[in-house]
């Protein structure tokens, strides 16, 4: 299944409201500072974003199972479904509740977790540390309890709590013959603590700034390490965390250029892109085998990889220009791609980098099937999928959806063949159309060289395509030069950032974050747009540090 | 909106000699059939259901031509023809919470009679319909309600409230096992002690405890969230409490047969027909096994863009409404193929005898789509069928024309009441109304 338009997923993408009339498409009505026109740095604000109690995602719940009991432990995926909130299920989770049935599943997942740990020596050993000489050994059940907990719940477990899940421990262990049994409920009943399933964050008063409120060094390091490495804090950061570290600005500097650098950083982008980018979609791709011959199950997984390995290079291997993934000849394929792309395939199986030929239509992004294939129809392409994927993902411009009771039918393809461009015209020219369609088809007309699985094509029914269009009165003439028009768009950036920063509160930016973002996209250009140094920036901010207090 | 407990709860006992026997309260409700021939309350619970397709359907195809008892199935529900007795049409309704959300207005309207949340956050303000009814009819059975979709992953529009959805459940497999395999005891049947489910039990006391706690330390919304999934365990709680009781007999219950581990797509088509059916027929002996009173099946997303098994259709659902020309064949054929399957559902319930009637008789199910027409996501000339007689309460075989566009918030209030709750009104804002439509009451 494509991405939707006319959803209701999406269409807000700010704060602001548009009335749904002929001419209400007038995009941000402040649009960020033009990139030739920057100015001297604004001060960045001591503004905290919004604060909330994130749900782990089914990827960080996952993330999370094997880091604390090996890699090799098979989880349950049949977990409460994620839901997107302006695309981003990271926003999605600071405002969904859980229904009645995800109760039930986690309570099934956490025994199905508990269970294989139980029964493997290996897992066993990662989480129980003594030997119990029976089913009534307390002071082995209260150490296992007590280093197990703080992995779960990220931080110590209070007393109380340690007494509790100690005495489910002893209970079960008791009741059904075998320390083991009692392990199996003790983990059991770890995974279905709120504290393991959400991320609660209350603060703490902010010596620093008088009535302002900063999240503890505990709750920093879940912060971080799920916004960073889309898991749990490792060892080294609950111990800085512990000792204070994360609410000093050397202590945080230090870890999080560790972070950054750690492997599972790759990790952590992966979740953002995949996020970002809405690739979990291309899991259930829905495209009709019989009019695409290239078309098979393992396409959209292998368009995803394409994706997530094109931003790993820009951002670690690279760590150079973010805006180049608009325009690189650069990209990863594997033999089902290569043959796709028409490219001879370097490699017989897996993903290699290759540069793609000077005269290859593709450049970047925009020539990936991934978002290709995400933004048509099974059978068909859409240039209103597709550019309205570039106003809302690329650029922040939010389009409101079509107006009440208009007839959305287009005229029939006449004989003789009629392309696509021509058969949206009165998108384009009735004014009731044409105040928000204009906004959007012009742009997804320029990647009409692409079917709707992303393969190239220059005739459609027949007629040569003509792919050139312009974006807000920048001309192109085709995908690649569409690429460039986005690249060196003053739009691109800003946005960019905004959707890091969505990413990492958690929550939508509101008007007073406003300020925060202006500076954030100044300090990001003056670091040459390098991601990483996006990351550290968002990261150390004051909106990432500082709590907002509970209303 | 005002929330009462249904008006009088129904107990199962066993059954003698393939009689049920009521007891526990005493029958308050006397109606009577056609012939105004009092009779005595049925001692079968009340269900309800929710049957949805995206994408509305073709109004002209749509609306039979006769109103009264002597309609005659118009082109898209001549599927219908076979159990047209049991079916009431309800036609030109409108939603009066706006059309300004394409898809979105039109499903909210008609399921929670309230307006779409879209200043902020796409979301319920309030509960949709099957979840405002399982708040005092789910209460007695092991599931407050079920949520089961066709196709993968879908969204489904079944709300408790802002943001808190009960997401369907697509794999056939994984519905039965949770109905049929995890916990479930055969009505009837004396049930073996299982130490495992009070230590099941002392650690959701223990979970409660810790999200209890929690809530007081965040904020209002955060408290919320934590009010959900306390909700939720409380449930979980009481399903345990179930397997440790011995469930009354109950002649119709069944375990229905295990399905395929996966349905996969046939040359990029989902096999909707096979996965709907296998669902059902799941649905129907979970309703017969008292296993739950409340159900919803969606049958294919708002917007749904997915590609149906149909010779000739060759483009995704969704596109097809806005850009298949003239009088849309394609489309038609699509509504036709729901169709069937909703009929499927309706003679899947009528086959199941309960007392001297059957389940069907016992249930009242609202079937309806995102919009009217969906070439244009219209709200007016809503489509709404009705099935099952809700235990005598609705009348069926009726086909009632509104000739004033009235708010389609009227068949939820008049839904809500058939299935026991006594309401003064229902809706919120534009979608509020205080009468129902008397016509297809009883």
């Amino acid at each position: 299944m494509s991405r939707k338009v006319h959803s209701m997923l999406g269409w807000i993408g700010t704060p602001l409201v548009l009335a749904a009339i002929a001419g209400a498409c007038s995009g941000d009505p402040q649009p960020p500072p033009a990139a030739t026109d920057y100015g001297p740095r604004p001060p960045m604000p001591e503004t905290a974003a919004q604060t909330g109690a994130q749900r782990l995602t089914v990827a960080q719940y996952g993330n999370a199972i094997r880091d604390i009991f090996g890699k090799d432990i098979n989880v349950p995926t049949a977990i409460e479904v994620d839901t997107a909130l302006d695309g981003f299920v990271a926003l999605g989770a600071s405002v969904s509740t859980i229904s009645i049935q995800g109760v039930e599943k986690y309570e099934k997942a956490a025994f199905a977790v508990a269970k294989q740990v139980v029964a493997d020596e290996t897992h066993k050993a990662m989480v129980l540390k003594c030997t119990p000489s029976g089913p009534d050994d307390a002071a082995c059940a209260k150490e296992t309890v007590t280093n197990l907990g703080r992995r779960v719940y990220r931080r110590q477990l209070t007393e109380a709590e340690q007494i509790r899940i100690t005495n489910i421990l002893l209970q079960a262990a008791s009741v059904l013959g075998g320390f083991d049994k009692g392990l199996e409920f003790a983990i059991a009943a770890m995974l279905q603590s709120p504290h393991f399933l959400y991320r609660p964050q209350v603060g703490e008063p902010d010596p620093a700034r008088p009535g302002q409120v900063r999240y503890t060094s505990l709750e920093m390091a879940s912060r971080l390490s799920f916004f960073l490495w889309n898991n749990i804090p490792d060892d080294e950061l609950l111990l800085a965390a512990e000792k204070g570290q994360l609410v000093d600005d050397d202590g945080l500097a230090e870890q999080i250029d560790r972070m950054i650098e750690s492997p599972r950083a790759r990790e952590g982008l992966r979740g953002f892109v995949t996020d970002y980018m809405h690739l979990a979609h291309l899991d259930k791709l829905s495209k009709d085998p019989t009019l695409f011959t290239y078309f098979s199950p393992e396409l959209g997984p292998a368009a995803r990889e394409e994706t997530l390995r094109l931003f790993e290079h820009i951002v670690f291997e690279l760590d150079t220009d973010f805006r180049d993934i608009m325009t690189t000849k650069q990209t990863f394929v594997n033999p089902k791609l290569a043959s796709m792309y028409m490219i001879p395939s370097p490699s017989d199986e897996g993903f290699s980098l290759v540069e793609l030929p000077s005269d290859s239509p593709r450049a970047g992004l925009l020539g990936h099937a991934s978002i290709l294939a995400l933004h048509s129809h099974p059978r068909a392409t859409s240039s209103t999928l597709r550019g309205k994927f570039i106003r809302d993902d690329l650029l922040c411009d939010p389009i409101p959806p079509p107006p009440a009771n208009v007839n959305t039918g287009l005229p029939e393809a006449s004989e003789g063949g009629q392309t696509l461009r021509e058969r949206m015209k009165p998108h384009l020219t009735d004014p009731t159309c044409s105040s928000c369609h204009g906004l959007m088809d012009p742009l997804g007309l320029g990647l009409e060289n692409f079917d709707a699985i992303g393969r190239y094509r220059t005739t459609e029914a027949g007629a040569i395509i003509d792919p050139s269009g312009q974006v807000d009165g920048v001309p192109f003439k085709d995908a690649r030069g569409l690429g460039q028009v986005l690249r060196d768009s003053n739009k691109f950036a800003p946005c960019f950032v905004r959707k890091v920063f969505s990413y990492a509160t958690g929550f939508r930016p509101t008007e007073a974050d406003r300020p925060t973002l202006n500076t954030l996209t100044w300090d990001f250009r003056a670091e040459g747009y390098r991601v990483k140094a996006l990351m550290k920036l968002v990261a150390m901010s004051p909106a990432f540090r500082l709590a907002q207090k509970p209303q | 909106m005002k929330r009462t407990k249904l008006s009088r709860r129904t107990m199962l006992r066993g059954m003698v000699g393939g009689v049920g026997v009521a007891i526990g309260l005493p029958a308050l409700e006397i109606f009577f059939d056609r012939a105004g021939k009092a009779r005595a309350a049925d001692p079968f619970p009340k269900r309800f259901g929710v049957f949805f397709w995206g994408n509305g359907m073709l109004p002209d195809k749509w609306v039979p031509a006769k109103t009264g008892t002597s309609w005659d199935p118009s082109p898209t529900l001549m599927p219908l023809a076979d159990v047209k007795d049991k079916i009431s049409v309800v036609s030109g309704m409108k939603v009066f919470t706006g059309s300004n959300f394409p898809h979105s207005s039109g499903a909210v309207g008609i399921l929670s009679g309230a307006p779409f949340e879209n200043n902020t956050d796409s979301t319920f303000v309030e509960p949709s319909i099957d979840q405002f009814i399982a708040a005092a009819a789910g209460q007695d059975t092991r599931f407050r309600s079920l949520e089961m979709s066709v196709q993968r992953a879908a969204k489904g529009w079944s709300y408790n409230g802002p943001h808190n959805q009960n997401p369907p459940e697509w794999s056939p497999a994984a519905f039965f096992n949770r109905v049929f395999v995890d916990g479930f005891v055969m009505p009837g049947s004396m049930v073996e002690p299982d130490p495992r489910l009070p230590l099941r039990q002392s650690i959701l006391d223990g979970v409660m405890g810790e999200a209890t706690a929690l809530q007081g330390v965040l904020g209002s919304a955060d408290k919320a969230r934590l009010e959900q999934h306390l909700d939720g365990i409380r449930a979980l709680e009481k399903q345990i409490d179930k397997l440790q009781q011995n469930p009354p007999a109950l002649v119709a219950c069944a375990v229905p047969g295990k399905p395929l581990d996966d349905y996969p797509d046939i040359d990029g088509r989902p096999q909707l027909s096979a996965t709907s059916r296998v669902l059902v027929d799941i649905l129907v002996m979970a309703l017969a096994c008292d296993q739950t009173r409340v159900f919803s099946h969606w049958f294919s997303d708002s917007v749904s863009n997915v590609l149906f098994p149909i010779a000739g259709v060759d483009s995704g659902h969704h596109q097809l409404t806005h850009d298949e020309p003239g009088d849309q064949p394609k489309v038609h054929s699509i509504l036709l193929y729901i169709m069937e399957e909703f009929a499927y559902l309706v003679k899947a319930l009528a086959a199941v005898p309960e007392g001297d009637s059957t389940l069907l008789d016992h249930c009242a199910i609202l079937a309806t789509s995102d919009c009217s027409l969906g070439r244009s996501h219209s709200v007016e000339e809503y489509p709404i069928l009705i099935a099952g007689s809700c235990n005598g309460a609705l009348q069926t075989g009726v086909h009632y024309r509104s000739t004033s566009s009235e708010n389609t918030s009227k068949v939820l209030l008049t839904l809500a009441r058939a299935m026991g709750m006594t309401l003064d009104s229902y809706g919120k804002g534009d979608g509020l109304v205080t009468s129902s439509v008397s016509a297809i009451e009883v």
